[in-house]
C-alpha cells in the first residue's frame, strides 16, 4: 500500500548539504498501524511528508495505493492527499479565524460540491471525533484538546485509507492524548493505514501498534 | 470547462479579506482614491474638451485683425464692402468689442457691441437679439450682462446700472436691462452685450472703425484661399481660422493637462509602491496558511484561485467604487476644485455644467492599470509560496 524504495532526501542549510533521510526503504500494508519513533531530527516528520507528497525525495521512489507519488505532478498529489491521505500535525495547524466546521471542511473547498453535501461529510466526522457540538466555535476559542479533535475531524473529512500524524500528542496533556489514542485505535479497528511520527513512550506499549520503526539520523534501524 | 467558478472557494477569500481587515480596507481605500482621482481628472478634461469643440463651433470662419507695428489696431469700416467683393465671401461684419477692467473686483469683462440691424455672428448673439430689443436697449442706454457679471456687479452694489469710465475719464451710465445665460459658460460669462454707440462711447473709439471684422464664407473648404486672397489685398491684416483658434485652445489645454500629469504621476507612483509591497512577499501568516492548505489537500492551482479570486474582488470593488465616485464628484458635484485647475481661478470663471463624457476607452485603460495589475502583485508571491514544500512554509 505504501512502498518507499531508497528514498533519500537533502536539504540545503547554508552552505552545507544536510541528509534528512538516507536510502530509506519501507513496505507498510494496508490497515497496518506503524509507529516511527526517534529523536527530534532524527527524519520522522520528513518521511511522513514525503509520503503525504508534500515534498519531492531528492532520491528514490515513493507509491501510495499503487501509484508513484514522488513522479505525479504536484496537481494530482494534492488530490491523492485530499482523497486517500489525512494529516494530523503536532501543532493542529488549523485556520484560526474559521470555525471548526469550517476547518474541517476546507480539504474539500477545491472539489466544488454543494455546500450541503460538504457540510454533510464535515458533520459526520465531527461526530466521529466528539466535536459536532463545537462546530459553529471559531477554533481559536477552543481548548487544545478540543482543537486536536477538529483537527483529527479534518484529516477524516474525506474518509481517507491513510491517516499520517506527526507527534499527535506533543501538545496534550496524558488524559487527552490518551483520547487521540482511542480515537486512533478505533480508526484502526475500521481499516485504516496508520502512520505515527511520535517519541512519546505511550505509543510503544499499544496492543494495535503493529510495528515500531526507529530512525536515527535520517536512517532506519532495523 | 476551463474555468468553474467555486463559490465556496470565493467565500473563503472574502473571509480571508475580512479576516486581514485592517490591510484589505487599507489597499482597498489607496486603490479607490488612485482610482477616483485619474478617472476625475480624465473625466473632466474630456468633458471640457467636449465644451471646449461645443464652443469652437460658434466662433466665427474668420476674424481678421490689423495690425500696424506688431500691435493691434482698429480697422476702417470701408474695408467691409470691399471684403464682400472678394468670391466665395457671403458676409462681412464689423465688430467692436474690448475689455474693460473692473477695479473694485480685479476683474475684467468682455464687452461687445451690437447693432441691431446688422447679421449676428455668433449664435448667442443671434439668441440675444431675439430675446431682447436691441432697438430699445439704443433709446434706453442698456446692455445685456452674463450671469458672472451680473454676481460682480451686484456685490458691488450695482444691481440696476452701471457707470462706465469713458477713455476721457467721463461717466457713462448705462442701465441693466437684462441677464443671460448661454449653454456655452466658457464664452458667455464675462460678457456685457451693448450698443455699438456706447460701446464706440466706453473704449473712446474712432466710429469710422471696428475692431476687428468677422468674415463668413459659402463654403469651408474654400478658407484657406479666401484667407490668402484677403493677405493679398491687405498684407497689414491677420486672419484668424477657426484651426487657428482650436490649436491656440488646445495648446493651453495641453499646458494645463501638465498639471495631472504631474497628478498621475504622483497617483501611479503611490499605486506602484503599494505593488512592490505586495510582490516582495507574504507575511509568515500568509505563508503557514498556505503551508495548511496545501497540506489538507489544495493544490498550487487552488491556492493561486483562491488567491485571485481575493485580489479580483478587491481591486473590482475598488475599481468600482472610485469610477461611482468619480462619476458622482464630476457628474453631481461639478467637479469642484479640481475644475479650477483647468479653468484658472479668475473671478469671473466660467461656471458651465460638465457635459457628460465616458471615454469608454478611458474605462478599460483605467481597469488595465489597476485591477491585472493589483491581480499579478498578489498572484506572484502567492504562487512563490505555493511552489515552495508546505513542509518548508508550515515550520
Amino acid at each position: 500500500m505504501i512502498v518507499l524504495h531508497e528514498v533519500c532526501k537533502q536539504f540545503m542549510q547554508g552552505d552545507e548539504e544536510a541528509h534528512a533521510l538516507k536510502k530509506v526503504s519501507l513496505e507498510i500494508k494496508k490497515g497496518e498501524c506503524v509507529v516511527l519513533k526517534g529523536s527530534s531530527g532524527s527524519g520522522k516528520s520528513t518521511l511522513l511528508s514525503l509520503i503525504a507528497g508534500l515534498m519531492q525525495p531528492s532520491s528514490g521512489t515513493i507509491s501510495v495505493e499503487g501509484k508513484e507519488i514522488s513522479k505525479l505532478p504536484e496537481s494530482f498529489s494534492a488530490q491523492l492527499r485530499r482523497e486517500k491521505i489525512g494529516f494530523i500535525f503536532q501543532k493542529f495547524h488549523l485556520i484560526p479565524y474559521l470555525s471548526a466546521l469550517e476547518n474541517v471542511i476546507a480539504p474539500l473547498i477545491p472539489e466544488n460540491l454543494p455546500v450541503r453535501i460538504l457540510e454533510e461529510k464535515a458533520k459526520i466526522a465531527m461526530e466521529q471525533c466528539g466535536i459536532a457540538h463545537k462546530a459553529k466555535m471559531r477554533v481559536n476559542r477552543l481548548s487544545g484538546g478540543e482543537q486536536q479533535r477538529v483537527a483529527i475531524a479534518r484529516a477524516l473529512v474525506n474518509n481517507p485509507s491513510i491517516i499520517l500524524a506527526d507527534e499527535p500528542t506533543a501538545n496534550l496533556d496524558e488524559t487527552l492524548s490518551r483520547e487521540l489514542i482511542a480515537s486512533l485505535e478505533a480508526l484502526k479497528h475500521s481499516g485504516v493505514t496508520l502512520l505515527i511520527a511520535t517519541h512519546d513512550p505511550l505509543f510503544f506499549e499499544l496492543p494495535f501498534v503493529d510495528r515500531i520503526i526507529e530512525i536515527k539520523n535520517g536512517e532506519m534501524i532495523l | 470547462m476551463f474555468f468553474k467558478p467555486n463559490f465556496l472557494l470565493l467565500d473563503y477569500a472574502i473571509r480571508s479579506l475580512m479576516r486581514r481587515f485592517g490591510k484589505s480596507f487599507f489597499i482597498f481605500f489607496i486603490l479607490s482614491l488612485l482610482i477616483f482621482v485619474l478617472a476625475s481628472v480624465l473625466m473632466i478634461a474630456d468633458a471640457i474638451k467636449l465644451e471646449l469643440n461645443t464652443t469652437l463651433k460658434t466662433l466665427p470662419q474668420i476674424t481678421l485683425q490689423r495690425f500696424i507695428a506688431g500691435k493691434q489696431s482698429d480697422v476702417p469700416l470701408e474695408r467691409v464692402e470691399a471684403l464682400l467683393d472678394i468670391e466665395g465671401i457671403s458676409a462681412v461684419t464689423p465688430r467692436v468689442w474690448g475689455y474693460y477692467y473692473f477695479k473694485p473686483a480685479g476683474v475684467n469683462f468682455s464687452i461687445v457691441g451690437i447693432d441691431a440691424y446688422e447679421e449676428q455672428y455668433s449664435a448667442t448673439l443671434s439668441t440675444l437679439t431675439q430675446r431682447f430689443d436691441i432697438k430699445l436697449l439704443e433709446k434706453e442706454n442698456g446692455m445685456i450682462i452674463g450671469e458672472g457679471v451680473q454676481k460682480i456687479l451686484s456685490e458691488n452694489y450695482y444691481t440696476e446700472f452701471f457707470n462706465f469710465i469713458t477713455s476721457e475719464g467721463k461717466w457713462q451710465r448705462v442701465h441693466i436691462a437684462g441677464v443671460f445665460h448661454s449653454d456655452l459658460a466658457l464664452e458667455s460669462n464675462d460678457l456685457i452685450i451693448l450698443p455699438k454707440k456706447l460701446a464706440y462711447a466706453i473704449f473712446g473709439m474712432d466710429k469710422s472703425k471696428a475692431t476687428d471684422i468677422i468674415v463668413k464664407v459659402a463654403n469651408v473648404k474654400e478658407i484657406p484661399t479666401i484667407v490668402q486672397k484677403i493677405n493679398e489685398r491687405y498684407p497689414d491684416m491677420r486672419a484668424i481660422t477657426q484651426d487657428d483658434i482650436r490649436v491656440s485652445y488646445q495648446n493651453i489645454f495641453d499646458y494645463k493637462s501638465g498639471f495631472f500629469l504631474a497628478l498621475f504621476s504622483i497617483c501611479a507612483f503611490a499605486f506602484f509602491i503599494i505593488i512592490y509591497d505586495k510582490t516582495s512577499g507574504l507575511s509568515s501568516e500568509e505563508k503557514k496558511e498556505i503551508g495548511i492548505l496545501k497540506a489538507i489537500g489544495w493544490s498550487s492551482d487552488d491556492i493561486l484561485k483562491e488567491k485571485f479570486y481575493e485580489s479580483f474582488t478587491l481591486s473590482l470593488s475598488a475599481f468600482f467604487v472610485g469610477i461611482t465616485c468619480s462619476l458622482f464628484y464630476v457628474y453631481a458635484l461639478q467637479a469642484s476644485f479640481l475644475r479650477n485647475l483647468f479653468m484658472g481661478y479668475s473671478a469671473l470663471k466660467p461656471s458651465f455644467a460638465l457635459p457628460f463624457s465616458v471615454d469608454v476607452s478611458m474605462l478599460i485603460l483605467l481597469f488595465l492599470l489597476s485591477v491585472p495589475i493589483y491581480i499579478a502583485a498578489t498572484l506572484i508571491p502567492a504562487w512563490r509560496a505555493s511552489t515552495l514544500d508546505a513542509d518548508e512554509v508550515m515550520r
